[in-house]
Parts: C-alpha cells; sequence; structure tokens
C-alpha cells in the first residue's frame, strides 16, 4: 500500500516537473523577489516605451493611441506594485508580464510612427526648400524684368520732356 | 517721383517678396518660444464640482472625490500622482524647497497626457479600525480604491476646531527622460478629514 501511494507520489511530481519544464507560463509561482524583478523590469518598460513615443511625438507623430495605451499599462503596473506590496507576488508577477507586453508593443508602433513621421517630415522639408529656392528666384528675375522695363519707361518718359523756363514772379 | 525713390520701392518690394517666398522654409528652421510651461493636479468632490467634500468622516464608509491632472508642458508628459495620509504633526511638502513629503505613499495614479489635456480619475477611501479613547482617535486602516493598507496614525482633540484632523493629501511627480528619473513637480492638493464616532 505505501509502496503505491510512494509509486503515485513520485508518479505525479516527475509529470509535474515536466510539464513545468515544457511549459512556459503554466505555473506562476514566484517568490517575493522574483516578482519584484518582474515589476522593476515592467516599470523600466513603461519609461522606455514613453521615451520611445516622446521621441515620436517630436518627429510629429499623433501619439494619441500610443497614450491611451500606455495609460492601460501604467495602470496595470499600479496594480501589480500595489499586488506585490500585499505580499501578493504571483499576481504581482503575472500583472508585470502583462504590462511588459503592453509596453513593449507601445515601443515598437511608436519606433514605426517616428520612422514614417521622419519620413513626412524629410518629404515636407524638400518640398518646402523647393518652393522657397524656385519661388525666390523667378519671383527676383521678374522683379528685374519689370524694374528694367520701369527705368527704361522712367528715363523715355524724362528724354521726352520739354526744358521749360521759370520765372522768378518776385 | 524720382528714379532713387522708385528704387527704393522695389527694393522693398523684393524683400517682402523673399520674405513670403522664404516663410515655408523659415517656418521649418526657426523655432518661436512656446508659452509658459506647467502642470496642474486638483481634486473636486464626488460630483465633479468643487463642493460636497467628504469631511466629517467614520469608519466603514466609502467616500468619493476625483482627482485631476493637466498637462502644459508643452509635450507628452508622464505623471505619477502619490496619495498620502497623515496626522497633524506629521509634515507636508514643502513648497518653497520642493522638497515632497518624506511620508511614504500610500497609493499611486500613473497617468500619462498629451500636451492642453487632462484627466480625472476616481479616489474612494474608507476607515477601519478608528477608535476614540481618552481625547485621542486612532485610524488603523484606509483602503484606497478598494485596496487596504495599515496606517496606524493618532490625532489629539483639536480643541479650537473641535474635531479629530487627519489630512489625505496628493502629490504631484513628473518623469524626466533626461535622468530617466521622476521628480517631485512642487504640486500637491489636501483634504482635511474629522473623525468622528458617527456621522
Amino acid at each position: 500500500m505505501l509502496k503505491r501511494v510512494l509509486r503515485a507520489s513520485v508518479s505525479f511530481l516527475l509529470v509535474l516537473a515536466l510539464a513545468g519544464l515544457f511549459s512556459h507560463g503554466v505555473f506562476v509561482v514566484c517568490g517575493a523577489d522574483e516578482a519584484s524583478t518582474s515589476v522593476g523590469d515592467a516599470d523600466v518598460a513603461v519609461r522606455q516605451a514613453f521615451n520611445a513615443t516622446l521621441d515620436a511625438e517630436r518627429a510629429g507623430a499623433n501619439v494619441s493611441g500610443l497614450i491611451l495605451r500606455l495609460n492601460e499599462a501604467g495602470r496595470i503596473l499600479t496594480e501589480a506594485e500595489i499586488a506585490l506590496g500585499n505580499g501578493n507576488s504571483s499576481e504581482a508577477a503575472s500583472k508585470a508580464v502583462q504590462c511588459i507586453g503592453i509596453a513593449e508593443s507601445v515601443k515598437s508602433d511608436a519606433d514605426v510612427l517616428k520612422a514614417s513621421a521622419l519620413d513626412g517630415a524629410r518629404t515636407v522639408f524638400w518640398m518646402s526648400l523647393t518652393f522657397s529656392v524656385v519661388g525666390i528666384a523667378v519671383f527676383v528675375v521678374v522683379l528685374m524684368l519689370v524694374w528694367r522695363w520701369f527705368k527704361g519707361g522712367y528715363v523715355r518718359k524724362m528724354l521726352g520732356m520739354k526744358p521749360e523756363v521759370a520765372h522768378d514772379e518776385a | 517721383m524720382k528714379l532713387e525713390d522708385c528704387k527704393v520701392v522695389f527694393a522693398a518690394v523684393g524683400l517682402i517678396g523673399v520674405l513670403i517666398f522664404a516663410s515655408p522654409m523659415l517656418g521649418l528652421v526657426l523655432h518661436l518660444p512656446g508659452g509658459e510651461k506647467f502642470s496642474e493636479l486638483w481634486v473636486l468632490g464626488p460630483r465633479h464640482m468643487a463642493e460636497d467634500y467628504p469631511f466629517n468622516v467614520t469608519a466603514g464608509v466609502n467616500y468619493l472625490v476625483y482627482v485631476g491632472v493637466g498637462n502644459h508642458m508643452g509635450s507628452s508628459t508622464y505623471y505619477v500622482v502619490y496619495v498620502k495620509f497623515r496626522n497633524e504633526t506629521e509634515p507636508l511638502p514643502n513648497m518653497t524647497t520642493g522638497a515632497p513629503s518624506v511620508l511614504a505613499p500610500l497609493y499611486e495614479y500613473r497617468v500619462f497626457l498629451e500636451d492642453n489635456s487632462s484627466s480625472e480619475v476616481p479616489l474612494t477611501f474608507s476607515f477601519s479600525n478608528v477608535s476614540f479613547s481618552g481625547g485621542q482617535s486612532t485610524v488603523g486602516g484606509l483602503a484606497i480604491n478598494g485596496v487596504p493598507f495599515g496606517v496606524d496614525k493618532s490625532v489629539s482633540w483639536d480643541a479650537v476646531n473641535s474635531g479629530y484632523f487627519y489630512q489625505l493629501f496628493m502629490e504631484l511627480w513628473i518623469y524626466d527622460p533626461a535622468s530617466n528619473g521622476f521628480s517631485f513637480h512642487n504640486r500637491f492638493v489636501t483634504r482635511w478629514l474629522n473623525m468622528t464616532a458617527s456621522v
């Protein structure tokens, strides 16, 4: 009887160990240190996601959607920290993983948006430069032609005038 | 009109024209200074108005206020609002030195805001393990948004204002991407709470 129980227990433990080995995320049994590290990683991930969002915004991208998702990540990070503070390591680690997932997706999307915004900005820059240079050149040439025409007319008008003798009435 | 005068008029017209054609390029290169940069922090009553704030509080009752943050920093900003609880002898933040209160935060909100936008979040709180004896009141527990915290704060009877006064206050912290850290933004809001045996 004892032998059978022992064999069953060993088999169960073996199955448990194998399942834990081959399936990531099935068992979330975390110590406080591990959970604390996960929450710290989540905090760093959120900061990096925000930095990337800020870079995208500075490049001229619309980051409204990213800000919404960052708020979601921030809310989950707060929940993870509260769970950690209450000694619920398992929930803290799970929330931290969820937060890191959102933060990494925000960072990746922010990088794409930044690249796209920089492309757009480059196009706008070259269009503006072309418009300004060509516009100024054409304007100056036209102005000089008008000046020549005006000056010629002015000189002809002057030469066509008859001299008059002025009398001093006094 | 003399020819020299006409030349001046043409030169002026030419200068104005060049500036007009250069304006798209100048707009990209020149950056004018923006307005004043600042952030807002406020607390409102349960109807999103500056009225009906909880004041006389008792154990076991849920109270609601709204905490608001506004961003006018010129770009998207990452804020943290720390919720703290003190008795009358414990320190508030120091506005002169810009130092936060040394009390540990009980709860926090992480808020991301675009420039010129604001956000309001609900803050519910309730007290537990409240006792009164010998002219003293003691609060053992404070739950914020359903999360219980052990606080263990005591105050003496305030004979001048007739009450046992505690203070719930919120500090605004701002994230600085350059230093990759948070710093106290020198803004905080407070609510005095008079602990009573029954309202």
